[in-house]
């Protein structure tokens, strides 16, 4: 399954998960942490896959429980007493709190995981690679190397389990054997850089020039106007948390309701992701 | 940026020679090539055996890449010193202008790569010059096209074949838009059909947008029919027809034949089924096969047809998970693997040859003795790494041979070695297989295979498509065939008129 972010700049889908993620973190309130986790359910949704979100639930809901019944435990504050344990009063306070703080957990676990499947190490790049040239080729590099590394490895190896006509005659010789891999492999990659830094200077590394990055992906209008739509209900959003925690507390008893059309802004925010996902499918809906 | 309308000859040198650095006093110049003047717009190929200065006169010519030591004469590229005695106050190549002007392709596929994705290495050396990004957006699409990259624009470099590799390092180097491209054995570690179509896409940069090509290689049959100037660096074997090193090893063929009729089967292969992964295709599906013993056994064909994975499966290297293979010689068994590094532990030859004296019971006298029989006693002291490609694979079946296994698996022993080099490789193993050793090898290398082998069988599609006696195998393909004239074969009918 493709994410739903993948046609656009990466930078419509970290602005968008970034953003959800901060204010899931910062508004602990039951309505928010409601919309926050079905909005992280719904993009795990559609940026992973229903099973893969499925798979990680198996953990995430025994763990938000946990959260949830430990509060009411540990925290006597509240006024609405639901059961005595010895001389213990649970009260509901706590244990809303509690399911908040599960929910919160979760959404923000869910976000993570969506986050990691969205932005791999070259979205990552084009995001922040104009920023450091040279990070951007080290890591590609990097990336380009251990793989090489990791093959050669095994080609050593093949030659040494291939080769019973010189096996090592004591136990000490064999493992004396397997540490020379490391050491060949050195030698071989230190061959291979003198050969690589030759390459490079022929094609112009630190020939003076200030190096600039290739660009991958282009923000068109398309990702101006989502990444536009986000940043406004994120910022409304945030400005509507703001207002609604202004008035709210969990203890001693759960108050300060705000009006409906708080919450909108950020109910939107979480709708995008379902959103595009929709428009994608009525788009393919009459192919299939 | 060079003058467009500059005329000067692409490549011109006068008197050239170059000494290695040496301690003190004069310098002694080892090498000297012959005057050369390369016209714009050539297509030309330097030739020359192993040794021959083929690498560091193309180095000379590249000014990053000029090697450390002393030179005498001059060598100039589009008008311009690149290395030598300049005129004073003549202007040389900044590293800028060099890179844009011009463009230089190593041996070695793997190693020039420097980037994890198809497309960031095609920007590299852009990214280097400092190019707009909109401008080099445009650079990477047009030589994406013109050479036919796009269907892997966004592969992994690691996952690609030989072949395709040197394809993406040609196409970087072009995207900076050189106008005089150098090429040191830019083919010597593909296999045929990749060679072909390299060289198909350098004709093209050459026809098609003028660019001045500069080629060194062993092997100038492949490059003939787009060259327009040679270059000898020094007289190479004369090619000979097929027939001729056919009728020269007639009679060891026929006595082999009779040799082979009565050897008992070393390796058994039956039903052998193998995959990389449970998710994977299998590779081998049903192979059956019989190595005799003391013969030569050579699996040749395309890319994919595993026979690689089947020699490392009769190797023990790779368990099959269907059928069983029986090695009657498994405890005293060498592999040499496509590249020799990876059997090179030591700092000197000497200490190489020596690492397994202790192992396998032999002493100093026979590790000298196995350094002569290659031509490697001159050689004791140097790194195995400082040695040519040919000079390495001698050394890693020279160490292997040390071992005295009975029975030998190569892959791909003869990956860039020259004419002469492959004769004498190719006459080795056929010593070894007249000492009583059995030898399997894979190659994609028909003419060698010609040459060497007693039975070749053809892998192809997971199977065997057929084993037969070299003689045979050979008379009934027609269309998958050694040359109809190499210089191999012009080798071997000289080493049959001196026998």
């Amino acid at each position: 399954m493709t994410n739903v972010f993948h046609t656009y700049h990466p930078a419509v889908a970290f602005v968008f998960l970034a953003s959800a993620l901060a204010l899931s973190m910062a508004c602990l309130h039951p309505v928010f942490t409601a919309l926050s986790l079905a909005g992280a359910l719904a993009c795990s949704c559609v940026c992973r896959g229903g099973r893969a979100t499925l798979l990680s639930l198996r953990w995430i809901v025994p763990l938000c429980l946990v959260v949830a019944a430990a509060n009411p435990f540990f925290v006597a504050s509240g006024s609405t007493e639901l059961f005595r344990i010895g001389q213990r009063a649970i009260y509901a306070e706590a244990l809303l709190y509690g399911l908040c703080s599960g929910g919160m957990f979760a959404s923000v676990f869910l976000w993570f995981a969506s986050y990691s499947s969205c932005m791999d190490s070259e979205n990552s790049l084009a995001l922040f690679g104009n920023a450091a040239p040279v990070v951007t080729l080290m890591v590609s590099q990097v990336l380009r190397l251990v793989p090489q590394f990791v093959s050669r490895g095994r080609a050593i190896a093949d030659v040494q389990d291939g080769m019973s006509a010189a096996a090592p005659r004591t136990k000490k010789d064999a493992a004396q054997g397997r540490m020379r891999i490391v050491s060949v492999l050195m030698g071989w990659g230190m061959e291979d850089a003198l050969e690589r830094s030759c390459a490079m200077r022929a094609c112009g590394y630190d020939c003076g020039a200030r190096r600039t990055t290739y660009a991958r992906f282009r923000l068109g209008a398309s990702d101006t106007a989502v990444l536009a739509a986000v940043a406004a209900l994120a910022l409304a959003s945030a400005v509507c948390a703001w207002l609604a925690f202004s008035g709210f507390s969990f203890y001693p008893v759960v108050a300060g309701v705000a009006p409906f059309w708080l919450y909108l802004p950020y109910a939107l925010l979480m709708l995008v992701p379902p959103a595009l996902w929709l428009r994608d499918w009525l788009q393919w809906r009459s192919c299939e | 940026m060079t003058n467009e309308h500059n005329t000067a000859p692409a490549v011109e040198t006068r008197g050239l020679a170059f000494a290695y650095p040496a301690g003190s006093g004069e310098p002694a110049f080892e090498i000297s090539w012959p005057d050369l003047r390369i016209d714009q717009g050539a297509f030309c190929v330097v030739v020359g055996s192993t040794g021959s200065g083929k690498t560091t006169l193309l180095r000379s010519l590249k000014p990053e890449l000029v090697p450390a030591g002393a030179y005498r004469g001059w060598a100039r590229v589009l008008g311009r010193v690149a290395s030598g005695e300049g005129v004073r106050g003549e202007q040389a190549f900044t590293a800028l202008e060099s890179a844009q002007s011009i463009g230089f392709v190593m041996q070695d596929p793997a190693a020039q790569i420097v980037c994890d994705t198809v497309w960031h290495e095609l920007a590299f050396g852009l990214e280097n010059v400092g190019m707009p990004q909109n401008e080099m957006r445009r650079r990477v699409a047009e030589v994406a096209h013109f050479f036919g990259i796009e269907p892997w624009v966004r592969k992994k470099t690691e996952d690609l074949s030989g072949g395709q590799k040197q394809i993406v390092n040609l196409a970087s180097v072009l995207a900076l838009r050189p106008r005089v491209l150098l090429l040191d054995e830019p083919t010597a570690q593909l296999d045929p059909n990749a060679v072909k179509q390299f060289l198909f896409l350098l004709g093209r940069v050459n026809r098609e947008l003028g660019i001045t090509v500069v080629v060194a290689t062993h092997s100038p049959e492949d490059v003939e029919a787009y060259a327009t100037q040679r270059i000898d660096l020094d007289a190479s074997g004369a090619p000979a027809p097929r027939e001729l090193a056919e009728a020269a090893l007639a009679p060891r063929w026929e006595a082999r034949a009779a040799a082979c009729a009565h050897a008992d089967a070393a390796i058994r292969v039956r039903d052998a089924h193998f995959r990389f992964d449970r998710r994977e295709p299998w590779v081998l599906r049903g192979i059956d096969l019989n190595i005799a013993r003391g013969c030569v056994h050579a699996l040749v064909g395309g890319n994919g047809c595993g026979k690689t994975t089947l020699l490392r499966c009769l190797a023990g290297v790779l368990k099959p998970q269907r059928g069983h293979i029986d090695n009657a010689l498994r405890y005293s068994q060498a592999l040499l693997p496509q590249d020799p590094k990876a059997l090179f532990v030591c700092d000197s030859v000497r200490e190489e040859l020596m690492e397994w004296s202790t192992r396998c019971g032999y002493g100093q006298r026979e590790a000298v003795a196995m350094a002569r029989r290659f031509g490697l006693e001159s050689l004791g002291v140097r790194h195995p790494y400082d040695l040519s490609g040919g000079q390495q694979q001698k050394l890693a079946l020279a160490k292997l041979l040390l071992a005295n296994p009975e029975v030998l698996f190569l892959d791909e022993p003869t990956k860039g070695l020259d004419p002469a080099s492959c004769a004498d490789f190719s006459r080795t193993v056929r010593e070894l297989a007249d000492e009583g050793k059995t030898i399997v090898f894979v190659t994609h290398d028909l003419d060698f295979a010609l040459v060497t082998a007693d039975f070749v069988s053809m892998p192809f599609d997971g199977e065997i498509a057929c084993t037969e006696p070299v003689q045979a195998f050979f008379a009934n393909n027609i269309v998958y065939r050694p040359n109809a004239e190499s210089r191999l074969f012009g080798e071997i009918a000289a080493e049959g008129g001196r026998a």
